[in-house]
């Protein structure tokens, strides 16, 4: 049984923004795979938006090279739309990868980032896109990035009174993109380990790399002076095993070493070996 | 109380359900369908699965309001004794039932796979069940009965 509450289920943004600033003790519902667990364990509430009816936080557009995803769209609705595997592959993997396919036509972007879980598979791809999350209020609106925007382990900057209505990321062409991940077994399972990749190459050397490793540290995180370091480097094994050798300093140096590094070190080399070398 | 207005099983259906009633109380105890079992209540094995448009979602992480104006299946869509299912008869006879708790939500998710690909490869099948447990069979049966109802099987929704 969950606990009692009172629910609405707003047809509109500015309607959900309007209960949000009015109603006590307030949670929005964006799919409930992970809210509805919690409150079967106990969290509770005494009202809840019910955000999954409001169409226009389920559209995904594209202009002028910058894709905005409504934060109600389900990983399945992303994980199968044209413009998220053409410009945002690794994503488009990740999502089609969250849970089970009954969690997919559930669960929502905006729910997976709210969560904050370091073990979600969205987090990587968002942060080679250079994400930023909108969140609105009934008196406004601010952006941040999504590094910004993940505070700690399943805590965010969002306000009680804000809505997640979009994430925006950068459109990716001309870049061999993905998204791997170590898991217990192949499906419906949570990431021990996940990278995401995109990486422009020509004539031998690298162009423009990015690189997001998850599920590591406590926030994915991206090893940017490394990627900058590489920005017109010769694609050799020298090259590949200092990048490798400095990704893994900044592992220890974010999170200390943990006992869960004895697997996890060697794997991350060989996933970044294979991936650099594509 | 909120009036729920859906189809369930092509027929119009109303009931009054909780503000904080799940999906799999309402269609258990208000609507006495009890082959939508209650297995984990928290969204991981896949007992409580109905079809939503066509789609699996799991009734125990649904709220009961959420359902209003869709089309709602569950396993007694598919048939009944009289006149069984291609994939109810192929669970049959590739020995894919053993306890059965499974199986409404096994053979609904199959359903919604056989309606988007009627020929499915071994690898879909077992991406389209990932989120269905099975602690009896080991899976194999229930792979290889939905492959052959898959040739004989014209799923109409």
């Amino acid at each position: 049984m969950l606990p009692e509450f009172a629910s609405v289920i707003p047809e509109s943004k500015e309607k959900a923004l309007t209960l949000l600033s009015s109603l006590d003790n307030v949670k929005v519902f964006a799919g409930g795979t992970d809210l509805l667990v919690k409150m079967r364990r106990g969290e509770s509430y005494s009202n809840i938006i019910d955000i999954t009816q409001i169409s226009d936080l389920q559209v995904i557009s594209e202009q002028g090279g910058l894709i905005a995803i409504g934060a109600a769209s389900t990983h399945k609705a992303i994980s199968t739309h044209t413009i998220i595997k053409s410009q945002a592959s690794s994503l488009a993997t990740a999502c089609g990868w969250v849970g089970s396919p009954a969690i997919r036509n559930m669960g929502t972007i905006g729910g997976n980032l709210v969560n904050a879980s370091p073990a979600a598979d969205s987090l990587a791809p968002l942060l080679i896109h250079d994400a930023e999350v909108v969140l609105e209020s009934k008196d406004g609106m601010r952006r941040m990035k999504v590094e910004d925007f993940i505070l700690a382990p399943y805590k965010t900057a969002i306000d009680a009174r804000e809505l997640l209505t979009l994430i925006q990321i950068e459109g990716l062409t001309g870049y061999r993109e993905g998204y791997k991940r170590v898991t217990k077994r192949a499906r419906w399972a949570i990431s021990r380990l996940s990278i995401a990749w995109a990486i422009q190459e020509a004539d031998g050397l690298y162009k423009d790399v990015k690189l997001a490793i998850g599920s590591c540290t406590p926030m994915p995180f991206r090893p940017r002076v490394i990627e900058e370091s590489l920005r017109g480097k010769t694609k050799s094994n020298d090259t590949i095993r200092a990048a490798i050798e400095g990704i893994l300093e900044d592992i220890k140096r974010i999170s200390g070493v943990r006992p869960s590094f004895v697997y996890k070190i060697p794997v991350v080399k060989d996933l970044l070996s294979e991936i650099l070398r594509g | 109380m909120k009036k729920v207005d859906f189809t369930l099983n092509g027929k119009s259906t109303t009931i009054e359900v909780e503000d904080n009633e799940t999906f799999l109380q309402a269609l258990r105890e208000r609507l006495n369908i009890k082959s939508v079992k209650e297995g984990c209540s928290i969204g991981e094995c896949g007992a409580c699965t109905v079809l939503i448009d066509n789609e699996p979602h799991y009734a125990c992480l649904t709220l009961a309001s959420k359902v209003a104006g869709h089309d709602v299946k569950t396993v007694e869509f598919l048939g009944d004794e009289n006149l069984l299912h291609p994939l109810q008869e192929a669970f049959i006879e590739y020995g894919a039932v053993q306890c059965g708790y499974c199986t409404p939500g096994m053979l609904l998710t199959a359903y919604s796979l056989l309606l988007k690909d009627q020929h499915p490869a071994d690898v879909d099948i077992r991406e389209a069940i990932s989120g269905n447990l099975c602690r009896c069979t080991g899976y194999i049966q229930i792979v290889e009965a939905i492959r052959n109802a898959a040739g004989i099987c014209k799923c109409n929704s």
